[in-house]
């Protein structure tokens, strides 16, 4: 009888998670307001359907009590966090908290089925993650003087990322000495810098007239990349990289630089291959090796390609079910390779789904910026779109072997303290950067009220 | 007043024309700035269908193969609500069964023991053979629907689906029997497909008692034992006079236009290189054309050959057939060697053309290096799954015949066959292979691997050269004490095929 509710229920997440995503399109493409309004209510009820599911299976499979416990907590704080934000926030993206609680709500479940006290960790710091970054659309509405700081972004940033090299705190994880530990608690400064970075280069690029400019600016970023290739962390350094030519272009509209950066950064890395691969860049070239025939080395660097090509082939379209499958036994499937598991168990379609709600992020993210005509704002937008979406591709593709495993996070879903405050900040920046230009348009109706060109009772 | 009033409006009206020129402008700059954020978006969206495309290719045409891999621990899992399927002979014997008891225990059990050993393999300490091949395809259920819904309520196994091999019943018992009870290898395959039809290896086991096997391996007295080892892929053996079709393949390259006009006195014995080569059993061959030399496998003539080898050239053609490198095989092979290249010294060479020397193949290997002279030169890649089918016989995939490539020139495979034929005419094979009713092409071997005079035997070959049916490879190990010749056992195989 519980093979039968678990299978029902399997088929009803899938069907729900396709509505959702769905959704989050089509909300975009609807002008009218009511309408709007009813889609964004319709996703926040197909989310607690696809979470009640899930953990219904996962009570179902494990029979544990605190499983149903640590459900009815998750739903109280994400309705009530939801009703309060949007309460005191009234002019917030509700699509982009719609979305932040979705990707949180997976992560949890995924957690809870590979290891408990991981997703309780996981759920007690993005708690006090969300109380915190609750304030930061106040405090951007507040604190002009943002966008000025572009010096101390950059000095802090940089001394962060230094701070790997500090004997005694700095360590090394999986060939990246990208780690610090300080009084029992580990964390990647590298998280919090490319929230810093993205300010500094917005800053410094509202500032931009001459190429001297541009120049200097390009030579500080390329320290920022420098030191993550030190720390052998590429995946951070291709994140970096790929967003700075993104911002410069925004900023310049000059094709060129689009053209020139990305054509620079593919020969930089292949020379770079070229040089190096049998000393400094070691660690890339088993990587390269791996990604090219996985099977070819299965017992080294070939293991976690080949185990998540496993995963999602046996799991299938469908998915085995959760705790059907061998999720747990995919290395750090928690971390880099939650996207292995979450498809094996939930079915490749949820896979896709989810993809795809990815890529509606990244889209509302930019429809932001877009919005937004104030430059350092549009910037900081667009330069959390990149980071969020290119990250988010690094990770997805590395573990589909599209393209080499990088060893970075799927925001919000994997497991990583550090990984999901920094995401939630980059959520609540882009959030600030809404309500700020909500506030600016605001203010044009006034001016237009003022001038007498629209008349306030003509709405509705 | 009413001027007033005008002004007031004129005013307005000024203030209002300037805001919308001003919001115009910002609207105009605006969108003018957005340009490179639509243009990267276009990008992300594209390389992201692009990896969605991948993904769903990904699903549908790579993911069978990939996780039928023995790696994938996962196939375990299905074991729990599946029971394994039958192995079924192309003719249709079941070879490999499970039964289910009341607990829902399955165990399976092996109907002809001993003579599918090899092949078959087992199913448990790790796997081997078919049962590992084909783990991942008998522990899938495709029964209809309503009976997978009715046993998973009734929470029963489903039947697996059934494994389909190449091997044939009848042939497969044949080369049993005539390799009797000496060690050796038989492998059959048809040439123009790759289907592997028979494979034989002893000594065997039976897999019926693969406990007891496994304890006798881990004792001290099995602990040398070679019963586990399928010799048909993975015994290397010295080639012998089998490996004068790759010399004579040379000769013919290095000597395009004349080598039909090659003639050899052969006295029984003489010194090429500083080395002495002698023909078998003392024999002299006398007065030889260049078939005569192949048919009656003259170690002179062929070492006569080799004096005038560019050595470069003679490795160039054993790699084109395959040595040294990887074969196009899915299950456990051993790789052959050759090792003669432009360092050699020369007397390493007369040895090397007759077969002797450092060279050693598989019989698997020299049965393919013959499918591609029966195949035109093209090479079939051999393979043992058939076909999968569910439970109720409908078929649920069929694994294609596979071509690996052209080996050698079809002028080159037509000139062999013509020579190949008269070995079995008139030459080493004829007493068992001349005046059947099926004609036959062919190599006898006979290699040494001890210096005490201690010889293998071995055949190689294929009937009905005109349009090739089977090739055989057949070693008999210590044919010196048994007696036992390779190419009886070979005939054998083949008159239970023309019966």
């Amino acid at each position: 009888m519980i093979n039968i509710i678990c299978e029902i229920s399997k088929y009803i997440v899938l069907i729900f998670m396709v509505l959702y995503t769905f959704k989050c399109f089509s909300i975009m493409a609807s002008k009218d307001e009511d309408e709007r309004e009813k889609k964004l209510r319709a996703q926040v009820v197909y989310i607690f359907l696809i979470h009640f599911f899930c953990y219904l299976i996962l009570y179902l499979r494990l029979q544990e009590i605190k499983i149903l416990i640590f459900y009815g907590i998750q739903f109280t704080i994400m309705i009530f966090y939801r009703m309060v934000y949007h309460a005191v926030y009234k002019d917030a993206s509700k699509l982009l908290t719609n979305n932040m609680i979705f990707l949180m709500m997976i992560g949890y479940i995924i957690l809870t089925r590979l290891e408990f006290g991981l997703a309780i960790k996981q759920f007690l710091f993005a708690t006090v993650g969300l109380l915190i970054t609750a304030f930061f659309p106040v405090i951007m509405l507040k604190w002009k003087k943002l966008k000025d700081m572009g010096v101390v972004y950059g000095i802090i940033g940089i001394f962060l990322l230094l701070s790997v090299f500090i004997p005694g705190i700095g360590y090394e994880m999986y060939g990246s000495r990208n780690w610090i530990q300080i009084g029992g608690f580990s964390m990647q400064p590298m998280e919090f810098v490319k929230i810093l970075f993205v300010f500094f280069v917005a800053s410094m690029l509202v500032k931009v007239d001459t190429f001297k400019d541009l120049l200097i600016n390009a030579i500080i970023s390329a320290a920022f990349m420098g030191i993550l290739v030190i720390e052998k962390d590429l995946g951070a350094a291709v994140i970096f990289y790929i967003t700075y030519v993104f911002m410069v272009y925004l900023a310049t509209s000059r094709i060129s630089f689009l053209i020139g950066g990305l054509s620079l950064g593919v020969g930089g890395v292949t020379l770079g291959y070229l040089l190096f691969k049998n000393t400094l860049f070691q660690h890339v070239l088993v990587r390269v090796e791996a990604w090219k025939n996985p099977f070819a080395y299965i017992d080294t660097g070939g293991y976690q390609v080949s185990q998540s090509l496993f995963a999602l082939g046996t799991g299938g379209y469908t998915g085995s079910g959760l705790t059907q499958g061998k999720a747990h036994t995919i290395p750090v499937s928690e971390s880099d390779f939650v996207f292995s598991a979450i498809c094996e168990e939930m079915g490749v379609i949820f896979g896709l789904a989810l993809i795809l709600v990815f890529v509606s992020i990244f889209i509302s993210y930019v429809n932001v910026a877009m919005k937004c005509r104030i430059p350092f704002y549009k910037y900081l937008a667009f330069g959390f779109g990149c980071i969020f979406i290119i990250q988010s591709l690094l990770n997805i593709g590395g573990v589909t072997k599209f393209i080499p495993s990088t060893g970075v996070t799927l925001p919000l879903v994997s497991y990583g303290v550090t990984s999901v405050l920094s995401t939630l900040i980059i959520f609540a920046v882009v959030q600030g950067v809404f309500v700020i230009t909500n506030k600016e348009a605001m203010k044009n109706e006034k001016e237009k009220e003022r001038l007498g060109l629209q008349p306030a009772s003509s709405t509705k | 007043m009413r001027k007033k009033k005008k002004d007031l409006d004129y005013n307005q009206q000024a203030q209002q024309n300037e805001y919308l020129a001003k919001e115009k402008a910002k609207i105009k700059k605006n969108k003018q700035k957005n340009k490179p954020i639509i243009l990267i978006t276009y990008i992300m969206v594209a390389v992201f269908i692009w990896l969605i495309g991948y993904i769903i290719y990904f699903m549908e045409f790579k993911a069978e193969s990939i996780i039928a891999n023995s790696r994938n621990i996962r196939h375990d899992n299905f074991a729990d609500v599946v029971e394994r399927g039958d192995i079924i002979t192309s003719d249709g014997v079941v070879i490999a069964t499970s039964n289910t008891d009341a607990d829902g225990v399955t165990t399976r059990s092996y109907p002809y023991g001993n003579m599918f050993a090899h092949v078959v393999g087992y199913d448990s300490y790790g796997k081997a053979g078919l049962e590992l091949q084909g783990n991942f395809y008998m522990l899938r259920s495709n029964i209809n629907i309503f009976e997978k819904l009715y046993k998973e309520l009734m929470e029963e196994k489903n039947r697996g689906d059934n494994l389909i091999t190449t091997i044939d019943y009848a042939l497969q018992e044949a080369a049993y029997n005539a390799l009797g009870g000496c060690d050796g290898a038989v492998i059959a395959i048809e040439p123009d497909t790759g289907k592997i039809r028979v494979m034989v290896s002893k000594p065997d086991y039976d897999p019926n008692n693969i406990d007891d096997v496994w304890s006798y391996l881990q004792s001290d007295e099995g602990a040398d034992s070679s019963i586990l080892l399928n010799r048909a892929t993975q015994g290397m053996y010295a080639p012998g006079s089998t490996f004068k079709v790759v010399s004579l393949l040379e000769y013919i390259r290095e000597n395009p236009d004349d080598y039909e006009d090659y003639t050899y006195e052969c006295v029984g014995e003489s010194i090429f290189d500083s080395v002495r080569i002698h023909c078998s059993n003392q024999k002299v061959h006398g007065y030889e054309n260049i078939d005569e030399c192949l048919a009656n496998s003259c170690n002179c003539a062929f070492a006569d050959m080799g004096t005038t080898f560019d050595y470069d050239s003679y490795k160039a053609t054993a790699e084109d057939l395959l040595f040294n490198s990887e074969l196009p095989y899915q299950g456990d092979y051993s790789g052959s060697v050759f090792d003669i290249d432009g360092d050699s010294r020369k007397d390493e060479l007369p040895q090397t053309v007759i077969g002797q020397g450092n060279t050693e193949i598989t019989p698997l290997h020299n049965a393919m290096i013959m499918c591609a002279i029966a195949n035109d030169g093209v090479l079939m890649q051999p393979y043992l799954m058939e076909e999968i089918e569910n439970d109720d016989g409908g078929s649920v995939k069929k694994f294609p015949e596979k071509k690996y490539g052209q080996l050698i020139t079809e002028d080159e495979a037509e000139i062999l066959t013509e020579y190949l034929k008269g070995v079995c005419e008139y030459g080493t094979a004829s007493g068992y292979m001349s005046g059947l009713s099926y004609e036959v092409a062919g190599k006898t071997g006979t290699a040494e691997y001890d210096d005490e005079g201690h010889t293998n035997s071995w055949f190689v070959g294929f009937s009905n050269p005109d349009d090739p049916d089977l090739v055989i490879c057949v070693i008999v190990e210590d044919y010196s004490s048994n007696g036992v010749s390779a190419t009886y056992v070979a005939r054998q195989i083949f008159d239970v095929l023309y019966q």
